[in-house]
C-alpha cells in the first residue's frame, strides 16, 4: 500500500492553497497587532453587551456575572464572599501588569482559563458556556476612551 | 421480478441506524479519550471517518443520515446543547463540501476529507461568530485551519484504508 493511491494531483493542490490562506491569515493577525498603549482598555461584555470598561494599566479583579443565573436574587456589590457563592454561572477576569486573564471561570471545559495571558489590543478572550468575552483594545479607537457608558 | 436490496427503505434506515450508532461509538471513544488542546474545536473527529465512508459507500443520503443523528445524540449525551450546535453546523457546512468535492471527481477520498475537516472548523467559527456577537473571533481562523487540514487527512487516510478493504 503506497501513499499514491491514496493521494492525487488535486489533493496536494488544494493542501497547498489552504496552508497559504492560513499562513496569510496569521501573517496579517500577527502584523495587525499593535502594542498596548497607555491607555488601552480592558473591554468585558457578558451576552453580546457591554458589561465593563477597565484601563489596562490598572490592577483589579472582576468578577462578570453571566446573562444565566439560576437563582433570582442578586448579591450585594460590596459582598466579600468568592464569585463561587455568589453566582451560578461566571467568570473572573484579572487585570495585572498589562496583561488580563481569565482566572477563574464557572463552565465546564475551562477553555478561557486555559487560554492564558492577554495583552495586547485585538486579543480576545472568549467563554462560550457563559457568554462573556474580554478583550483590549487600544485607547485611540472609539470603543476604548469617550464615554464612560454605552447604551443601545 | 427480485427488486434490488439497495433501494428499499427498510435497507436504508437499517444501514443508516448501524452506521450512526457505529459513529456514536466513535464519539463515545474521542469523549473518553483524556486529550485537551485547550482550544474549543480542535479535535480529531474519528467518528467522521463513518461519515466519509457512508458517502463514498452509499451515498449522501446515508451520510447526511449518520452525521446527523451522531451528532444529535452525541450532543445530547456528552456534548451539551452548546456543542451540538457547533457540530450541526460545521457537519452541515463539511458534508455540502464534501459532496460538491467528491463530485468533481478530481480529489482522492484523503482531499475530500481534508476539505470536510476545514469546512466543518469553519462552520463552527461562524455559529461561534454569530452567538457571541463578536467577528472578533476569527482571531481562531488559522488555528482552527490548520487543524482541520491536519485532522481530516488523518480522518480521510483511515477512510481511505477501510474503504479499500470493504471493497
Amino acid at each position: 500500500m503506497t501513499m499514491k493511491q491514496y493521494i492525487r494531483k488535486a489533493d496536494i493542490i488544494l493542501f497547498i492553497a489552504l496552508v497559504v490562506i492560513g499562513l496569510a491569515a496569521s501573517a496579517a493577525l500577527t502584523l495587525s497587532r499593535t502594542d498596548a498603549g497607555a491607555d488601552a482598555k480592558v473591554v468585558i461584555e457578558s451576552g453580546g453587551d457591554l458589561y465593563a470598561r477597565y484601563p489596562l494599566a490598572e490592577d483589579r479583579v472582576i468578577v462578570v456575572p453571566a446573562p444565566k443565573q439560576n437563582r433570582a436574587d442578586t448579591p450585594a456589590a460590596d459582598s466579600n464572599e468568592p464569585a463561587s457563592a455568589q453566582y451560578d454561572y461566571y467568570n473572573v477576569v484579572t487585570i495585572s501588569g498589562g496583561k488580563v486573564s481569565v482566572t477563574e471561570a464557572s463552565c465546564k471545559n475551562q477553555v478561557c482559563v486555559k487560554h492564558g495571558e492577554i495583552s495586547h489590543p485585538g486579543e480576545s478572550i472568549v467563554c462560550l458556556p457563559n457568554r462573556m468575552v474580554v478583550r483590549i483594545v487600544s485607547g485611540g479607537s472609539e470603543e476604548g476612551g469617550g464615554y464612560d457608558s454605552v447604551t443601545s | 421480478m427480485t427488486q434490488s436490496p439497495r433501494n428499499t427503505s427498510a435497507q436504508f434506515v437499517a444501514r443508516v441506524a448501524l452506521m450512526a450508532s457505529l459513529a456514536l461509538i466513535f464519539s463515545y471513544i474521542e469523549a473518553i479519550i483524556p486529550y485537551n488542546p485547550g482550544i474549543p474545536g480542535i479535535k480529531l473527529g474519528i467518528a467522521n471517518i463513518v461519515t466519509v465512508i457512508a458517502l463514498y459507500k452509499f451515498g449522501w443520503k446515508e451520510a447526511a443520515g449518520v452525521s446527523v443523528i451522531r451528532i444529535v445524540i452525541a450532543g445530547l449525551l456528552f456534548n451539551g446543547l452548546f456543542g451540538m450546535l457547533y457540530s450541526l453546523a460545521g457537519a452541515i457546512v463539511s458534508l455540502a463540501g464534501m459532496i460538491c468535492l467528491k463530485k468533481t471527481g478530481l480529489f482522492s477520498v484523503v482531499g475530500v476529507s481534508m476539505a470536510a475537516g476545514v469546512l466543518h472548523n469553519l462552520g463552527q467559527l461562524f455559529v461561534a461568530a454569530a452567538l457571541i456577537e463578536d467577528l472578533r473571533i476569527f482571531f481562531y481562523f488559522p488555528v482552527l485551519l490548520f487543524s482541520g487540514i491536519a485532522a481530516g487527512i488523518l480522518v480521510g487516510i483511515a477512510s481511505a484504508m477501510i474503504l479499500r478493504i470493504l471493497k
